[in-house]
This record gives C-alpha cells, structure tokens and sequence, in this order.
C-alpha cells in the first residue's frame, strides 16, 4: 500500500467517523416521540409573525411544538376546515360564508397607496385612486403631476390585500387596467420604487420600514389621515385589515392557550417588530 | 473585389461570436458580483451556524443549512438506486423498442417537463396526506426524488448506452454472467454519465421552493427527525426577499451559501471522477 492510497483510505474513516459522530444514527430515528405539536398554516403575512410568536410559546411551555406554514390565506381556512391544521391564519376578516368558523383577531395591518418618492403627487383622493385603477386617469398631469403615463401595479388573484383593496374601492378585478401584477408585499414596493411613475398599494408596515430605510418610496395619506402603525393600531385609518388565527371549533386547550397567548400583550414587542399593530390593550 | 468582400464576411462572423460568447457571460459575473457584493459583508462563521432570529433578519441559517443537506440525502439516497436500477432496466435487460421500455421512457420524459409546483402539489396530495408524513423533511425528500428521477435516468441510461457494443461481446465471450458484466465493465464506465446526472438533479433540488413549500414545509427550528417539517435553503431566501420587510441583506446571504454549496458539489464530483477513472483504467 502506496503513501498516497493510505493517506486516502486515512482520510475516508477520518469523514466517516466524523460524520457518524455528529449525526450519529442511532440518535437520529426515523420517527420521534409525539409530543404536543400545533400546526399552524395560512397567510403568507402572517407567517414570519406567528413563527415568532411560535418561538416563544414554546420556550414558555416547554415540550409543545409550533409548526407554522405558509400559503395564503385562502389555503389557511380551508386547512382549518378540513383539521390539516389545528389553527388557520387569515390576513382579513371573516366572511359571511365562514361565520361557522371561529376567528380571533391578534393584530391589524393597513394596506395603502404607495408612489415613487420622485413623484410630486402628495395626495390623492379615493375617486382620483379609483380612476386610476380603472383607466379612467391614465396621465399624472391630471392629478397635479408631471406629463407622464401612469404604471398600475396590481396584486394577484387570491391574496388578501387585493380583495380589502377591491371591496374599500368598490371595485370588482375586471374593472381594473392593470400593468402590473405582482404577489407579496416586497415585491410591490421594488416595482413602485424601481419606476417614477408607478402607484400601488401595500402593507403598511411593511413600507413604512422600507421608505425608512432608503427605499425611494412614498406612502400617500387615505382620506388625509396619514399611513402610519399608530393610525392602523387607533383604528382610525380607513383602509385596514385584521390578522386573524382561525379555528373550526371554539378555541379549546393548548389552541386556546396559544391564541390567548398571541393575543396578549407578551406579544406586542413581536407583532411591532414585524411592523403590524397590536391589538390596542393587551 | 470579391477577396475584401471575403475579408469582411470573416471579420463580422468573428465579431458576433465573440460578441455572442461575452454576452452569455455577462449574467452569470453580474449575478455572481451581486451576490457577493450584497451578502459577502453579511456573511460568517457565526451566520452559518446559528440560529436564525427576528423571522430570519438576525441570526443565521444553521437549521436551515442541515434540513437542506437532510432533504438532498433523503432525495439522493432514494433517487440514485431507484435510478440506476431503471437505467440498466432500459438499457441492459430490454431491447431499445420493447412496449414498456418506450411506455417508461415516454412518461420520463413528459414527467422532466412538469413544473415543480405540480410535483409540490403532487407531494403535498400522496406523501403529506394520503401516506401521512404530514409537512416533514422526508415527504419533501421523496417529492424532490420524484422530481430529478427523470432527469437522472435519461443521463444514466445515455451513459450505459455509449458503451461500445464490442466491450459487451467480449464479456459474453469470456463467458461472464450478466451480474458480472455490470459491475466490473459496465457500471465503472458509466460513471462519469452517473455523476453528471446526479449533479444535475442534486443543483434541480438543492435550488427548488415551490415543491418543498408544500411539502418540507416552512419551519425554521433544527429538525430533530426526518418526521420533523423543515426549511430549506431555498424557501428561505424566497420568504426573506419576499415576505421580511428588511430581510434582503440575509437573503444575499443565504443565496451565496446556496451557490457555494453548489460549487462544493461540483468540484468534489468532478475530483472523484477523475480519480475513478485513473484507478479503474488500468490494472493494478
């Protein structure tokens, strides 16, 4: 046996051991011992919150598990209803064809008009939003801007903030002339801030961090009341929303826990970290 | 005339093929530049190993790091036997028209074109729910493995088939059984073939979101078994720049740890190749 094959057969236990040392596999079953597990599955907005809120749940009640996962609002409820997931999370309200369900609201989230910062427009009011949306208004010029076109960003089919957006403007999908469509709220923000002349609409938490940080956008006031957390967490800003945990039967043992606990204001420092509103009292 | 009209024929084709070549090139520095530019600052030891905080703007990607590594050895370890058992099927114990191997063939190929949000559905339907594994590492392991099957077995029995029809004769001449024949002449050839196909199905699954979301699912903890839901490196990045005002910064990142794993993987197969075949070449 050469040097070289040794030091390579050398090297070969060297890994192998090394690596059955820290993965060994008799520590590593297929199938671990079931503790208490709440899995948790729904709005893509909600999802890093609740993982937070998840985190340190379970550092309080050691030997429980929070599963969260993710998919949309829609995905939320129906897992809910069909017991895939012990709670389901929603981005908005119940509707009435879900009154069966039980919702419990754990914060709010706004949603509003967002445009380049470079853009002179500091106000428009909900008929001019309309129009835009529409096609009616196709030229900043109209609304007090610079001669340039318009660039509509829409939301996809499906998400929530589309149809709070639809029902506060008392639009139907159609009607709208969209450029743009796109899917999550950070993805809104760069198409707005990556062109002068676009207008979308989005989370408000979320863009109030990123114009913060030197994301070259502007949030425009709704009915002059000013896009901010505060205004959202008053209750006094016209266009928001409710984060809301779904169950399908009344909130029992460690859902309910899990629920107060989300609820309570142990969790406010999170829910504002994520930049939503907490519920006003804890 | 004719002789300068020639001369600059050559010079323009020249021109286009340099141009067309640097062209190709463009994306893959500028995309490479990017991401070192933007995550390079972000990037340590620290970052690699801990535990990400904050919905993944502070920490770092360890648990994320192993359940990825967890989810490709799943694939891997049930792709490569299951593929090369299907290759030496179709190449060795079959003639290249018979009815089942053109039917499995015919579904490899339309199976290598479905997107991967169809095989996450698909995942989520027979492994999460019907077999039960619910959102764990192993069911988004085996959709993973259904996904680059395909591709691994076309490679592999591409590989077996270049073998020249006279190293085959001469085997059965020297009156070798059929077991024999593939392991000491048919499968030390196919290596290179082999190798290849696994790395094109190892970079399709340590890049894929869409079929893991559903399946491998959403929880950044460290796993603790196979049984256990956990993110990958992948779904981390999509959900940083997506869903995380401010996580940006850490999906650079995350994305330039995902493209070193990647060049880690390439290398290291291309250094056993080379290797297998020098031993294997000659005698010893």
């Amino acid at each position: 046996m050469g040097f070289s094959s040794f030091f390579i057969f050398a090297l070969r236990v060297i890994l192998i051991s090394h690596f059955l040392w820290t993965f060994p596999p008799w520590e590593y079953p297929i199938a671990r011992a079931e503790g208490t597990r709440l899995i948790i599955s729904g709005s893509s907005t909600m999802a890093p919150l609740v993982s937070e809120i998840g985190k340190r749940f379970e550092t309080l009640h050691p030997g429980n598990r929070v599963d969260v996962q993710t998919g949309g609002s829609s995905r939320g409820i129906a897992d809910a209803v069909t017991g895939l997931a012990d709670i389901g999370m929603a981005s908005r309200a119940l509707k009435p064809q879900e009154a069966h369900l039980f919702g419990s609201v754990i914060a709010y989230d706004g949603i509003t008009i967002i445009l380049h910062r470079d853009n002179p427009v500091k106000f428009l009011t909900d008929v001019q939003i309309r129009d835009m949306y529409t096609g009616t208004i196709t030229n900043w010029k109209t609304v007090g801007g610079n001669d340039a076109p318009t660039l509509v960003v829409n939301k996809a089919e499906g998400r929530s903030t589309l149809e709070l957006f639809l029902h506060f403007f008392n639009l139907q999908n159609r009607d709208i002339h969209a450029h743009v469509v796109i899917g999550d709220n950070e993805q809104g923000i760069k198409t707005v801030a990556g062109n002068p002349h676009a207008i979308g609409y989005v989370s408000i938490g979320t863009a109030q961090y990123d114009a913060t940080h030197g994301i070259p956008i502007r949030l425009l006031p709704l009915q002059h009341i000013p896009a901010t957390i505060e205004t959202v967490r008053k209750g006094t800003f016209p266009l928001s929303r409710p984060l809301t945990l779904v169950t399908n039967s009344p909130p029992a043992g460690l859902i309910k826990t899990f629920i107060d606990f989300a609820q309570s204001s142990q969790s406010h420092d999170l829910i504002l970290k994520q930049y939503f509103a907490p519920l006003q009292e804890g | 005339m004719s002789r300068q009209s020639n001369h600059v024929q050559e010079y323009c084709l020249t021109v286009i093929i340099w141009t067309a070549a640097t062209m190709v090139s463009i994306p893959f520095i500028w995309l490479m530049g990017d991401l070192l530019w933007n995550g390079w600052s972000h990037l340590s030891f620290n970052f690699v190993f801990s535990a990400p905080l904050n919905a993944g703007r502070e920490g770092g990607i360890g648990p994320i790091l192993i359940s990825t590594l967890l989810l490709v050895g799943v694939c891997m370890g049930v792709a490569v036997p299951m593929g090369m058992g299907t290759a030496l099927f179709l190449s060795e114990y079959t003639r290249h028209d018979h009815v089942l191997g053109r039917l499995i063939r015919g579904s490899l190929d339309v199976l290598a074109g479905v997107p991967s949000i169809v095989f996450g559905l698909f995942g989520n339907a027979l492994f999460c729910q019907v077999l039960g594994f619910g959102f764990s590492i192993l069911s988004g392991g085996l959709t993973l493995a259904c996904m680059v099957l395909p591709i691994l077995i076309r490679t592999v029995e591409e590989s077996f088939r270049v073998i020249s029809r006279e190293q085959r004769l001469s085997a059965a001449a020297l009156g070798l059984s059929k077991s024999t024949t593939i392991r000491t002449i048919l499968l030390p050839a196919a290596i290179p073939g082999l190798l290849v196909g696994g790395i094109l199905g190892l970079g399709r699954a340590i890049a894929e979101t869409a079929a893991l979301i559903f399946t491998s699912g959403y929880v950044d903890r460290m796993p603790e078994s196979l049984m256990d839901s956990g993110r990958s490196l992948a779904v981390h990045i999509y959900d940083l720049s997506m869903n995380v005002a401010g996580g940006n910064p850490h999906a650079y990142a995350t994305a330039l740890v995902l493209v070193s794993l990647l060049f880690m993987i390439n290398l290291s197969s291309s250094w056993i190749a080379s290797r297998w075949t020098l031993s294997n070449q000659l005698p010893t």
